[in-house]
């Protein structure tokens, strides 16, 4: 359930719509769900307030007479319309996922890693040796039309993720990974040859490597099923915009879409046929609201909770009377990042600058020591986020280390280091030189976001000059989100630090941002040792899990040391639920699912 | 005229095709594009750059106009790289919306603005005509967006008198009368937003008008004939009076569009508005130049649909 891919789509258009709406006076703007590379930001708070964060629980604590059935309405925080594609193996936008959530498809449950575990409906098993991964489902498990959940349904996702005319993004290297995948795909052959049907629970996938990444759900395996019953015959280009996607699709959840106004609203019944049984509510509606009215909304008690409501709008529904607000962690962190080289696109591998600006690491360090992360955190966050200590948010419950010191506030050692590399003021002016005494001028871009994310960029500018740095933003001003990324993947020579955002998913693997051939290895830092350590990784071997710990604990030192990508924040994401919800839940490994939740009143309480 | 009219359209198509330029060489220019917003760590960038290829986005800036204005010609806009439909279908569902709130918006405009206008004419300089044209100053130089949002915050929240985004409820079935009215009250309270803010020409035009026809020589003659003063205002003046602004309508549609961008924002209303902005911001090529060329082919048929009404109403004027 909890394998959501989070994508940056939304982001943008919620950014595009923000930027309209800041112009337009409006007084706070807020990111959501799916929103991974974009600063949040919000209002000053006057007392410096506590960790917020560890006094909000993940579970509603209602514990009234609950009434029969109900309906559950739910404000979807968005800020353009859903595109409405009811596929898993076709939706790119996060607020189709968010939508998805009541009907969910995933075949797999997952742990407190996000590995898939033996609850679901599915359950796996890897032959190391022969690279196969045999998936078995539970046999009386039914869609919401009442027709019975075949194997076939499980292997119809895989014939559409590698076919010709589909156009998304999955069909990609771990997709790859499937014995045929590529031939299927070239069109050279009819089916995937490393798919197969053993009996009709029973199915193998042929891998060319096996890797760690299959138990999170990657690697090639996919987590959800298809309806093949219905959707078997239909064309795969014409797939995407048929009624069996947008309008009707049938679901494996406790909840199926009776009505959709496309891009607004969905009302969903509840899945008689339904594996755990019966929901005990009788439906939801999902409406979308902006978030500019989201917290009154709640107020008025028009909606039972708020899914993607922003935690930088938490100061408009903390004291709400008739609101109880859970909070978890996100799967994601801020993070400063050093251009230490280049991309060189022909080969595709990283190549790294032994003369650029940023190049000794002391003056990275003294860099992340000078942030004064903590106070802002508290500050502009209400404690709603943290300053983070590694790449592994600590969602992870067995990969992330809380030992890891990070980077603390610490202006003397800052300059400690900064004088110990030979970066010191030698003409007396109060800013640093560099070691010849030639001018050092740091270029920081940032991403645009409100008028509070430029506050604290200044305040970071304010940090660094306290320890004698002269930092400027790369074109003078904060960088609109689709250009910043143009920017920083080219390897603009203007930027010399920046800071983004990455949402990890579910795969602890950092494999993908850090390894000497991935693009998004944007501060370009690639060594043999950091690479031997990524490989291991996600070598067969590190199925072996305290292994696989080791492996990146090491790497996670050995980045700390060289300091190329500064881990900045960990972030929380709040629901605000009404207190008529009972049994509701957004931990990650919770025992509750949507059809357990109930309700202690005929309307949301006001 | 219907030859003029020919001729016009006719025109309509360099002005088009120079927008249809102008509009993709600038998209072009925006920085990203439609795929750049789909980089997360799980994200194959190969498989991006294959998209970006088969989407052909790696040629030149020509060759892709080429592509594009030969499909166009067809009737074919391309698909939406955010929304995977047709835009035609896309734009076809979102336009529907705007229409109705326009045409909404248009009836409260007259509704509000002619009383209004003829009222200050008719007793220019008292107190009511100075309020009428206090009115009108304080609509004009009030922001779209801040009354939009005023009115969302005291009628949509405090008050609870409309809803407060979309554009109708779930649970009705369409073609039922509840669905009808639903549609219509979700409707309403931006229809009133940009009727308010629309009506400032309309009664300055209407209100001068009047005075001057008061002035003018049939207007004596009738009196002087003895008919009711009431009478010559409705019979006389209020004829002559009306006829620039039912000129007007055309460019009141063209406005239309313009404010829908905000209103549409701001009351979440799924309109084209709405889908403009949104499409800027996830770089959806297909949907932003389709969307500006439906902008620009609107407002030139809007002045020239002012220009036939004229013709109509006043036969002095012939266009030519």
């Amino acid at each position: 359930m909890m394998t959501k891919k989070k994508w940056a789509v939304a982001s943008s258009l919620a950014l595009s719509s923000m930027l309209v709406l800041a112009a337009c006076g409006d007084e706070e703007e807020t990111t959501n769900e799916g929103t991974d590379t974009e600063e949040n930001t919000n209002e000053e708070t006057d007392e410096g307030s506590t960790d917020i964060g560890s006094t909000l629980g993940t579970d509603t604590t209602n514990a009234d007479e609950a009434i029969e059935g109900g309906t559950l309405k739910v404000a979807l925080v968005a800020q353009s319309p859903f595109q409405g594609i009811f596929s898993w193996t076709l939706y790119e936008d996060g607020y189709d996922a968010d939508l998805m959530e009541y009907t969910t498809n995933a075949i797999f449950e997952t742990d407190g890693d996000f590995l898939a575990t033996d609850e679901g409906i599915a359950s796996m098993s890897v032959d190391e040796e022969a690279k196969v991964v045999t998936i078995k489902i539970r046999e009386g498990v039914k869609w919401s039309d009442g027709e019975p959940l075949k194997i076939e349904d499980l292997m119809l996702p895989y014939e559409i993720i590698g076919h010709p005319d589909y156009t998304g993004v999955r069909y990609d290297a771990d997709f790859k990974n499937i014995v045929g995948a590529e031939e299927y795909n070239a069109g050279t052959a009819d089916t995937i040859s490393g798919i197969t049907k053993v009996d009709e629970t029973t199915m193998t996938i042929a891998l060319k490597e096996v890797s760690p990444a299959i138990a999170s759900i990657g690697a090639g395996i996919w987590g959800y099923a298809e309806p093949s019953h219905i959707i078997k015959d239909i064309p795969v280009a014409e797939l995407v915009e048929h009624d069996a996607v947008r309008l009707n699709p049938v679901t494996l959840g406790p909840f199926k879409i009776n009505k959709i106004v496309p891009g607004e609203s969905v009302e969903y019944v509840k899945n008689e046929h339904y594996w755990k049984g019966e929901p005990k509510l009788d439906g939801v509606v999902v409406k979308v609201v902006p978030s500019s009215s989201a917290a009154v909304a709640l107020q008025n008690g028009e909606y039972d909770m708020a899914v993607g409501f922003g935690a930088t709008q938490y100061d408009q529904i903390e004291s709400l009377e008739n609101i109880e607000i859970l909070a978890r962690e996100e799967l994601a962190y801020t993070y400063l990042g050093f251009k230490l080289g280049k991309m060189d696109t022909e080969a595709g591998q990283v190549v790294m600058d032994p003369n650029a600006k940023m190049a000794d690491k002391n003056l990275r360090k003294a860099m992340g020591y000078a942030l004064n992360i903590e106070e802002v955190s508290d500050v502009y966050y209400y404690g709603l986020r943290s300053r983070a200590n590694s790449f592994i948010p600590p969602v992870f419950a067995s990969f992330h280390n809380a030992d890891l010191p990070g980077y603390t506030y610490d202006p003397e050692k800052a300059m400690e280091l900064l004088d110990e590399a030979g970066y010191v003021d030698k003409d007396g002016d109060g800013i640093r030189e560099d070691k010849e005494g030639n001018p050092l001028e740091i270029r920081l871009a940032t991403m645009s976001g409100d008028d509070i994310a430029e506050q604290i960029t200044q305040y970071w500018l304010q940090n660094w000059a306290d320890v004698g740095l002269n930092v400027t933003l790369t074109t003078g001003r904060s960088i609109e989100f689709n250009a910043f990324y143009d920017k920083v993947q080219a390897d603009d020579p203007e930027i010399d630090i920046f800071m983004g955002a990455w949402g990890t998913g579910t795969n602890p693997s950092p494999m993908g941002l850090y390894s000497n051939d991935a693009a998004f290895n944007f501060s370009r830092f690639a060594t043999e040792e950091s690479q031997e350590l990524l490989v291991a990784i996600d070598s067969p071997e590190a199925f072996d899990a305290d292994f696989r710990k080791e492996k990146l604990l090491a790497w996670e030192e050995l980045m700390a040391e060289e300091a190329p990508v500064i881990p900045m924040n960990n972030r929380l994401e709040i629901t605000p639920v009404n207190k008529r919800v009972k049994n509701f839940s957004i931990d990650y490994t919770t025992d509750l699912g949507l059809e357990d939740v109930q309700l202690t009143a005929e309307e949301p309480i006001k | 005229m219907w030859k003029t009219i020919l001729r016009r359209f006719l025109v309509m198509i360099p002005q088009l095709f120079v927008l249809s330029l102008l509009i993709f060489v600038m998209a072009q220019f925006m920085p990203g594009d439609p795929f750049t917003g789909s980089i997360t760590p799980d994200t194959d960038p190969a498989r991006i750059e294959e998209l970006r290829e088969k989407a052909g986005l790696n040629d030149p800036w020509y060759e892709q106009y080429g592509r594009w204005i030969g499909n166009a010609l067809q009737g074919d806009f391309g698909k939406s790289y955010t929304y995977k439909m047709e835009v035609s279908k896309l734009i076809g569902e979102r336009a529907l919306n705007t229409f109705w709130l326009s045409f909404i918006s248009v009836i409260l405009l007259y509704i509000i603005a002619i009383p209004l206008g003829v009222l200050a004419g008719r007793y220019s300089n008292s107190a009511l005509d100075k309020s009428i044209i206090l009115y009108s100053f304080v609509t004009y130089a009030i922001p779209t967006f801040v009354l939009a949002l005023i009115f969302l915050y005291f009628f949509g929240y405090k008050l609870n008198w409309f809803p407060t985004g979309g554009s109708v409820d779930v649970q009705y079935d369409p073609g039922t009368f509840g669905y009808a009215w639903s549609k219509m009250y979700h409707m309403l309270l931006p229809a009133i937003t940009y009727a308010i803010l629309g009506t400032t020409s309309i009664i300055q035009f209407l209100r001068s008008e009047i005075i001057d026809a008061k002035a003018q020589d049939y207007v004596r003659t009738a009196r002087s004939k003895g008919i009711p003063m009431r009478k010559v205002y409705t019979r006389h003046i209020f004829r002559n009076s009306l006829l620039p602004i039912a000129a007007f309508l055309g460019f009141t549609i063209t406005g239309l569009l313009g404010g829908s961008i905000f209103i549409e924002t701001i009351f979440s209303f799924p309109g084209m508005g709405q889908l403009f902005i949104s499409s800027i911001g996830s770089r959806d090529y297909s949907v932003i130049t389709a969307l500006v060329m439906l902008f620009g082919f609107l407002t030139l048929l809007g002045s020239l649909l002012s220009d036939i009404i004229m013709s109509i109403v006043d036969p002095r004027i012939r266009i030519e």
